[in-house]
């Protein structure tokens, strides 16, 4: 017979391992995807072997920060003490792992867009690097935003305190919660990512535009990222409302 | 644990909610974002046409914007209403 505490340490468990499991997916394939441009970009400009490293180790390191998201929510959960802690934290570890690792994908590869292009841009325009750096600066920290959502989301199942007792809607309700921040944040990630890639292309075409491209890059940005803040709304009302 | 019918039918509903917001901002993020991607691209080629490509650019995003919200809706229907 599963005591209760067996049953909350094998579920931190588990979503120790989605958190981290799930949150390195995205990280991976954007900086794989930075990487390949660079190289692609060196083949044919070795004299920019110095920029171009640079470019591609700082937006490698932007894409880096969702999985790093992950690991803290991940080591967290693995060196938690769940003595004393009632059911209903069981089930919130789940939502915490879920809700952690699927809002990095998105931010992961997003920002991977941006960084791949703002690598080619710098081939085809050295002398625009410093806008070109600037603006992938800029807009791979918006394709983050969900992945922070989803941090805030995982610490905030992690540390709540729940009811002893309680019934079986308010488990699912947890639940719930990091599936809507995680699934929610897949998409404004990457479509950011998007934005910001063909922005750092425009710009990287036509410098002088550069204040003009970053206005409707922000923009759109913020458009696309609502869809991400009503998920943030629904996980919240799910954990704090009902 | 005693579970009884009607909690469990809220709590699935709540789960419901949770999925149908998630999984329903994927594609809208997506989409949006590729739109303003495209806007971009399009300032920087015709700067002088910001005004207009940035007006096209939020009537195509409101438009992609729509599935959203039917997914916000929905979970908020499953959330207060069931």
């Amino acid at each position: 017979m599963l005591d209760v505490f067996s049953y909350v340490k094998a579920c931190s468990l588990v979503g120790a391992g989605l958190a981290i499991g799930l949150g390195a997916i995205g990280s991976a394939i954007g900086e794989g995807l930075t990487a390949g441009k660079a190289n692609e970009t060196l083949s044919y400009r070795p004299e920019l072997a110095g920029e171009i490293l640079k470019t591609m180790l700082v937006g490698q390191a932007v894409a880096e920060s969702a999985a790093i998201f992950a690991l803290v929510v991940a080591m967290l959960m693995f060196f938690t003490n769940p003595v004393g802690k009632p059911l209903l934290a069981a089930w919130a570890f789940l939502g915490s792992g879920l809700g952690m690792g699927l809002s990095a994908i998105g931010s992961g590869i997003g920002s991977g867009f941006v960084s791949a292009t703002a690598c080619e841009g710098i081939g085809r325009q050295p002398a625009a690097k410093s806008a070109i750096n600037s603006l992938m600066l800029i807009g791979a920290s918006i394709t983050q935003s969900t992945a922070i959502y989803g941090f805030l989301v995982s610490l905030m199942l992690l540390f709540i305190g729940f009811p002893e007792s309680a019934d079986i809607s308010r488990s699912f309700a947890l639940l719930g919660a990091g599936l809507s921040t995680g699934f929610g944040g897949i998409g404004p990630g990457i479509g950011e990512g998007l934005t910001g890639s063909l922005a750092v292309t425009a710009v990287a075409r036509n410098p002088e535009q550069v204040s003009k491209v970053t206005r409707t890059m922000l923009v759109g940005q913020a458009i696309a990222e609502s869809t991400g803040i009503y998920a943030l709304i629904v996980a919240l009302l799910l954990i704090m409302v009902v | 644990m005693e579970i009884s019918g009607p909690d469990f039918i809220k709590g699935l509903a709540f789960l419901g909610a949770g999925l149908a917001m998630g999984l329903g901002a994927i594609g809208p993020g997506v989409g949006e974002g590729f739109a303003a991607g495209k806007a971009c691209e399009a300032v920087g080629r015709k700067p002088e046409e910001a005004g207009l490509l940035t007006r096209t650019m939020l009537v195509g995003q409101a438009v992609s914007e729509s599935t959203g919200i039917y997914a916000l809706v929905v979970a908020l229907l499953l959330l207060f209403v069931v």
